[in-house]
């Protein structure tokens, strides 16, 4: 289940990606979740845990994948009971955010309307209003409501 | 600062090459676009200099600013352009806020929040994307796209309902034109207030009305509103102001100048944001004459079917209202 809380709260990383870069294990990088994400998201093909190839950049290390896959992992993976700020995910990651909240129960922070236009049929629980959404459309509705960012 | 700068970062393997001409420009989009590259590179750059392997070209000395002793630096700097990474908490706060806006350096940040506090234009909101591959396909060109187009944003709309951001002189003159066509006419009482509006409001087709040169903040929400309503579309002018300079009433090759390339003569320590800049034109080259502009109240002149249709006319190039 996905739970969505939007504005500043306690217990929340505001930067995922400094997060990760200190606290990421070398198992995460080579699990088959990631190495999807880091296919979708960056182009790029996972060698081994300590090395990426990336069309771009050439090889590059763990900490040189988007802020956006390394915040999708702190979700996937990070069990220190952190709630990690989804601004800093562009609209690709929606999907995998809501495909790693139906392995898990996750909670992510907001400080903008996130597109989910093009996560698919989703649920989620707006921690700000109490109430649960079953689409993006619904979504929007309880987002614009919320003042909070 | 004024002006327009081309930018170019580049290093062996990647060159971003893009234009930079008000005081605030947002970087946003999708993620792995190379937006935390380009503002690894400038770091590098601006502590290192050439020792960096990192080319910066730009008339104008280009900087990153982060950490918490940024109120300190920041009023040090002058005539830079200054790139911020979304990880500066400190971008939302009031005192940023006041801090740009007394500022002689032009500001590029890199964010997905709104950023309420500040007035930037929703033409300065743009992505990244990798435009290409030089010859020896070793090296990635990147540039900047606008992420909301005109053609997105607007195109041919039969509205039943218009909802102007002003609530002075702009919002009267559309009023009085909607009354004439038959058209619904409301004002939302200022740019955060649209989405609470639009949200009430029970027409089939409408059209909001507001300033491009500062609606910037409510584009990623009204972008998505415009997505789940397709039937509502936006006409965003710098503001009515420029409307009205645009539109030809005021004569004069000074006008025309300063139209075809504002960033020249906006000085970004007096105006914040655009707007407030072409409302001092209109009132500058008005005064004295029968369109004497003031932005409470509009002057009847421009209610006359001349001036009325000339203002339409620029409108109508983007958005039909018929």
């Amino acid at each position: 289940m996905l739970n969505i809380v939007f504005g500043d709260i306690e217990n929340s990383i505001y930067h995922p990606p400094t997060y990760f870069d200190n606290q990421y294990e070398d198992e995460w990088i080579t699990d088959p979740l990631s190495i999807e994400m880091i296919r979708d998201i960056d182009q790029s093909e996972v060698v081994s845990a300590h090395l990426i190839e990336s069309p771009v950049l050439g090889p590059i290390s763990p900490r040189e994948i988007s802020g956006g896959v390394k915040t999708l992992m702190l979700m996937a993976f990070d069990d220190s009971g952190k709630i990690f700020n989804a601004s800093s995910c562009g609209d690709n990651c929606a999907k995998w955010i809501v495909d790693i909240s139906t392995r898990k129960d996750l909670t992510i922070n907001l400080h903008h309307v996130l597109d989910f236009s093009t996560a698919g049929v989703f649920e989620a629980y707006m921690v700000n209003t109490g109430k649960t959404i079953h689409s993006y459309e619904e979504y929007l509705d309880e987002a614009f409501q919320i003042k909070e960012r | 600062m004024k002006g327009k700068y081309h930018v170019i970062v580049q290093n062996k393997r990647l060159r971003y090459e893009f234009d930079i001409k008000r005081n605030i420009t947002i970087i946003r989009g999708d993620s792995a676009t190379g937006k935390t590259t380009l503002y690894a590179m400038i770091s590098l750059a601006a502590r290192m200099g050439e020792s960096a392997g990192v080319d910066i070209q730009c008339e104008k000395k280009c900087r990153t600013l982060e950490g918490p002793d940024w109120k300190l630096v920041l009023p040090t700097l002058h005539d830079y352009i200054i790139f911020l990474d979304e990880d500066n908490q400190f971008l939302k706060t009031a005192e940023f806020t006041a801090m740009v806006k007394e500022s002689d350096n032009y500001f590029v940040i890199i964010t997905r929040e709104d950023l309420p506090n500040l007035p930037y234009s929703v033409e300065e909101i743009y992505g990244i994307h990798t435009a290409g591959k030089y010859h020896d396909m070793k090296k990635v060109y990147n540039a900047f796209y606008r992420l909301y187009s005109v053609e997105e944003l607007s195109g041919k709309i039969s509205p039943n309902e218009i909802i102007v951001e002003d609530s002075n002189s702009g919002y009267e003159f559309f009023d009085y034109v909607c009354k004439e066509k038959g058209i619904s006419c409301g004002n939302a009482g200022g740019k955060s207030k649209i989405i609470d509006v639009l949200r009430a409001s029970k027409g089939e087709s409408v059209l909001v009305i507001a300033d491009g040169a500062s609606i910037g903040p409510e584009m990623n929400e009204l972008f998505q509103y415009m997505k789940k309503c397709p039937h509502t579309r936006c006409y965003l002018p710098e503001s009515f102001e420029w409307l009205i300079l645009k539109s030809g009433l005021i004569d004069g090759n000074a006008v025309r100048d300063i139209l075809q390339h504002p960033q020249d003569f906006i000085e970004s320590q007096e105006f914040f944001s655009w707007e407030r800049f072409f409302t001092s034109v209109l009132v500058q080259y008005t005064k004295n004459t029968y369109l004497y502009y003031t932005k409470h109240r509009l002057n009847k002149a421009y209610f006359h079917e001349k001036s009325k249709r000339a203002i339409l006319e620029i409108m109508e190039r983007v958005v039909a209202l018929s």
